[in-house]
């Protein structure tokens, strides 16, 4: 084929040209060390590596929400484990005064032990979350939530129970609202209390309680009336359920609840038996108090007090069980934060993996190429020098 | 007789002529547009002596321009493809690297704000949380306006452009007519030789002018070119140059559109089907440039109005319903220059799902409207009467007529190509955002049964009672009443709706348990609605509720990106399908310096031989003075 002097040149300059842009695009590459610098390089790779970024992104946002909610459960169960250890030091302290050769003195001094249980209990159930805000108010927050004065507790929090997202579709809830924990716990062993009729002029005094028929107990309210060594149960409508002759230490068994009674009640004393209401913690640690500030110089003064105590302990039990189950509750939602940390963070190397994939550059492969380029551009630029040079008129005249 | 001397000076004038012609060839070597031209040899006639012919020597029939119409044809056509796609590509590119880039495009600060929304949930009563989230959605809000800014500008620099362009090819038509002329009357006089260097200079104006806007050509008897466009309209005939004029578009002023100025009055020639680089150009507004902010503008809308949905179902730090976090500008309705009516339309969005963001064109033909696609004329489904009560509703935007139309009125309705330059934060207030609930609920603490109640989700924010404190009470196991309505049977874990909320309890109830919904107080740091807005990116929402935004941002770039590339790769190829054209023309056209060379020393040789022959004349003619000095 006929060549034209300024073809040529001007192929040796195409040609240049283009080795000149392919060296400059894989130079940005290995500068960026991304293989796409706008979506025109991959359209279909890069939108795919714009929504991977965004779900990668959402992932570290789960991780510090995470991180956060860890840090407020952790503190929940800290505080509640103090309100645990405060709550089985009063159940010492009241164990020991519930003994019979204590004196009127002795039980106020625990009394006095036993209050500043109570306001420690007070002091933890409004610990703060550390950034100015009350870990147990629910989102009422803002303030401490709880007081505790001569008319029982008040609760200024709310009840809301607020959740928090720790991975796709994974929310968990956050602390239960204070309500949950400290008010709102069952009394007695769970569903029925026994109290004492504070109108007993008798010795008589509870030595135990058991539900051993749920299936038979109806939750209404019954009286256990004595009267001239036998009992008599009777129901809200004053109708009879059970009788029998009492005997001290002997179980006493109607719709399926046991009570034994010992001691000698007078004509008339009266067991009360209903379902169990619930009551606050701190009115639970109170009532121990009154029931050792109150001095029991008779008989009946002193099974009064016991009863009072046997109550109060009852009470107690419930309540420290009900602290454990929160705390539990708390443990398994950590344990579903850690569940979703380690499936999150599983995720994310395998979502960043593929983002390398789409976007990043492959080192071994753009140095090789940017070799190949440049000596073909070496090439293509001696080879023009020399070819340039040629040219019949060197040789004319 | 023939006469040696005659024939020797006709050999050297030929040969001087071919050395000139040569010359020419290599003064030109580097014109760009030069072709190379030939000097014919042919020989003079005999003369007839008695026993056969003596020639008379030699003389140039013609000098010959070495071009190829067929190669010079192809060559127009490919510039103007080639002008086309290289228009179209480097401002696609332009438009994708803008996109994609993460310090000018959408997809960074909507997900750092969907962060925020999220980071929010976890912390809502934070005020460096709040603040942070306020300052994500301004970033995001500044993000839309920038890059629908941007993208103004390069309408405004397309138009510009295509500005300069028609100037340029104005000036083009005229000087293929002017040229036209002269080729005309060189090859009217006499010889009928052709005007060589003219006729390059025509082909190189032509060929410019094809690249500038696409032109086919069709040669006429006596030398003329008439030059049409590719959609067939005349630019020039003979010696009559037309007008390209770019005049304000009727539904917008600050838009052009291009017509031909002929002697019958304007021809409008519409943005598709021309070729070159104003082709190019209109090409890159219609199918990339307008779509991109359309597209934007409807992520905007989408966003804005679900995010002021959601934001509106929450209560501020202030214990007050939610307000509206973000505005845009509304679709915009033209109204065309000619319309004699006194119709205006007040256009709103009314579902994101169906919107679809192009341009609409509405007329009235006197009895009835109709909506069709700008641009293709694809029918649309249009429902409602114009009325406040019954709007208009074209593609999830909602109309409503004031003033009345004269028929053939028309309208055009942009449904979001603005809405993302007015994308605006409303909310100063770190303390206003709507992070929690709007109501809340709680159970009595004296309830004996053990049924618990669930956080409230809210149906309808709307409603004037959503906040009013309501009870639930049961009355007894089995039967409750709802602020003293009822009583309803209790079905445990059913959701239970009442003034624009729904709750539901679980467990056993027993008579007198209470629970109570009321709303959510000042300073509450509730997450729910934090919640909720930190979800909407990745909900179903545009196209009828199947793309979500977080994918339509991916989207957004990936359409541009491929027009970007389709162009780029197209004008790759055409690049290299220039190149062959043009070595094949340079192949038959362009001047080699070695073969000029060797013609030369040809003709010198040739010039130095006729010399010989004159002298040999004059030798000869020195011999016969000399016999009859004698």
């Amino acid at each position: 084929m006929r060549v034209s002097t300024t073809s040529l040149f001007q192929q040796a300059l195409l040609g240049m040209g283009e080795r000149t842009s392919n060296l400059a695009r894989i130079q940005q590459q290995l500068a960026t060390g991304l293989r796409m610098s706008s979506a025109a390089a991959d359209p279909v790779g890069w939108s795919t590596a714009v929504a991977v970024d965004r779900a990668v992104a959402e992932l570290e946002q789960f991780s510090g929400n995470s991180t956060i909610l860890r840090n407020r459960l952790e503190l929940a169960d800290a505080s509640l484990d103090q309100v645990g250890d405060r709550l089985s030091r009063v159940r010492e302290l009241s164990l020991q005064a519930a003994n019979g050769s204590y004196s009127d003195d002795q039980r106020r001094a625990i009394a006095l032990e036993l209050r500043q249980q109570l306001r420690a209990v007070v002091d933890s159930a409004n610990t703060s979350d550390g950034n100015g805000r009350y870990l147990f108010g629910g989102s009422a927050d803002a303030v401490p939530p709880f007081a505790f004065g001569i008319s029982g507790a008040s609760y200024a929090g709310d009840q809301n129970r607020r959740s928090l997202e720790v991975a796709p579709e994974t929310a968990v809830e956050d602390v239960d609202p204070g309500s949950e924990i400290f008010l709102r716990i069952r009394t007695g062993d769970g569903t029925f209390v026994v109290r004492q009729d504070p109108a007993n002029t008798g010795t008589a005094t509870l030595r135990a309680t058991a539900m051993v028929d749920p299936s038979a107990w109806d939750g209404g309210d019954y009286r256990v009336v004595f009267n001239a060594g036998n009992y008599q149960v009777l129901d809200a409508a004053n109708a009879v359920v059970g009788a029998g002759a009492y005997v001290a230490g002997e179980p006493i068994e109607f719709r399926g609840v046991r009570i034994v009674v010992d001691g000698a009640p007078a004509n008339g004393d009266i067991f009360a038996v209903s379902p169990a209401p619930t009551q606050d913690v701190f009115s639970t640690i109170q009532n121990l108090i009154d029931a050792l500030e109150t001095p029991a110089v008779t008989p009946a003064q002193r099974a009064t007090q016991r009863n009072a105590i046997y109550a109060g302990i009852e009470d107690l039990t419930r309540a420290q069980e009900h602290i454990i189950d929160r705390r539990a509750g708390f443990g398994a939602r950590l344990n579903t934060i850690e569940q979703a940390d380690a499936g999150r963070e599983a995720n994310s190397v395998l979502l960043k993996t593929t983002l390398s994939e789409l976007r990043d550059v492959d080192y071994a492969q753009a140095i090789s190429q940017l070799n190949l380029e440049m000596t073909a551009l070496q090439a293509a630029q001696q080879s023009f020098v020399r070819i340039q040079n040629l040219s019949l008129f060197n040789y004319l005249g | 007789m023939p006469d040696i001397l005659s024939t020797g000076s006709s050999a050297l004038l030929a040969f001087q002529r071919m050395m000139a012609t040569t010359s020419h060839n290599v003064a030109n070597a580097n014109t760009p547009g030069y072709t190379r031209q030939r000097a014919l040899l042919g020989s003079r006639g005999g003369q007839d002596i008695g026993p056969g012919f003596v020639g008379s020597g030699a003389q140039i029939n013609r000098i010959e321009r070495l071009a190829d119409d067929f190669v010079i044809s192809r060559l127009r056509d490919s510039a103007s493809e080639l002008g086309r796609l290289s228009q179209l590509s480097s401002l696609s590119s332009r438009i994708d690297r803008m996109v994609s880039e993460p310090a000018s495009g959408i997809a960074k600060p909507l997900s750092d704000f969907l962060d925020a929304a999220q980071s929010l949930s976890s912390q809502p009563a934070s005020s460096a949380a709040r603040s942070d989230f306020l300052g994500k959605a301004q970033v995001l809000a500044a993000r839309f306006r920038t890059l629908d800014g941007q993208l103004d500008g390069m309408i405004g620099e397309s138009t510009r452009r295509a500005e300069t362009l028609v100037a340029e090819i104005n000036t083009d038509i005229s000087e293929v007519a002017r040229l036209n002329g002269e080729v005309v009357r060189a090859l009217a006089q006499g010889s009928n030789a052709p005007p060589n260097d003219l006729l390059d200079q025509r082909d190189a104006v032509v060929q410019r002018l094809s690249q500038r806007i696409g032109v086919t050509v069709a040669a006429q008897d006596g030398g003329a070119l008439n030059v049409f466009t590719n959609t067939g309209q005349a630019l020039v005939v003979g010696r009559t140059a037309s007008t390209l004029a770019a005049t304000p578009d009727p539904y917008d002023p600050g838009r052009r559109e291009l017509s031909l100025l002929t002697a019958n009055g304007p021809i409008l020639l519409g943005s598709s089907g021309l070729g070159g680089e104003l082709g190019g150009l209109l090409e890159f507004a219609r199918d990339v440039l307008d779509p991109a902010q359309e597209r934007l503008g409807r992520l905007a809308t989408a966003f804005a109005q679900t995010v002021n949905a959601q934001h509106r179902e929450g209560v501020d730090y202030y214990g007050d319903l939610g307000g509206d976090l973000f505005t845009v500008t509304p679709p915009q309705v033209s109204t065309r220059n000619s319309n004699t009516g006194t119709a205006t339309f007040t256009a709103s969005v009314s579902s994101v799902g169906a919107l679809n963001g192009a341009a609409i064109e509405l007329s009235f033909n006197g009895t009835s409207w109709s909506a069709v696609r700008q641009g293709t004329g694809q029918a649309l489904g249009m429902t409602g009467t114009g009325t406040v009560a019954d709007p208009f509703v074209v593609e999830g935007v909602s109309l409503v007529l004031t003033g009345a139309a004269a028929a053939s009125d028309a309208f055009l309705l942009r449904p979001t190509a603005a809405a993302g330059g007015g994308m605006q934060v409303q909310i100063t207030d770190p303390n206003r955002l709507a992070a929690a609930n709007p109501v809340r609920t709680s159970a009595a603490v004296g309830n004996t049964g053990s049924a618990s109640i669930s956080t409230p989700s809210v149906l309808d924010a709307s409603d004037p009672n959503l906040r009013a404190p309501v009870d639930i009470v049961f009355i007894d196991a089995n039967n409750y009443t709802i602020d003293g309505t009822g009583p309803f049977a209790y079905i445990e874990g059913a959701p239970i709706s009442y003034n624009g909320w729904e709750v539901a309890l679980q467990g056993p109830a027993v008579a007198g348990d209470t629970f109570s919904i009321g709303p959510t107080p000042p300073r509450s740091s509730d997450n729910g609605n934090a919640r909720l807005l930190a979800a909407v990116g990745s909900g179903g929402l545009l196209d009828g509720g199947t793309v979500s935004m977080t994918s339509d941002v991916a989207g957004i770039s990936a359409q541009i990106g491929s027009s970007a590339r389709r162009a780029d790769l197209a004008r790759e190829a055409q690049s290299t399908i220039d190149t062959q054209i043009q070595q094949e023309r340079e192949s038959i056209s362009g001047v080699n310096l070695d073969e000029e060379a060797a013609n030369l020393m040809r003709f010198q040789q040739a010039y130095q031989a006729a010399a010989q022959v004159i002298a040999v004349a004059d030798t000869v003619f020195q011999s016969l003075l000399a016999a009859m000095r004698r």
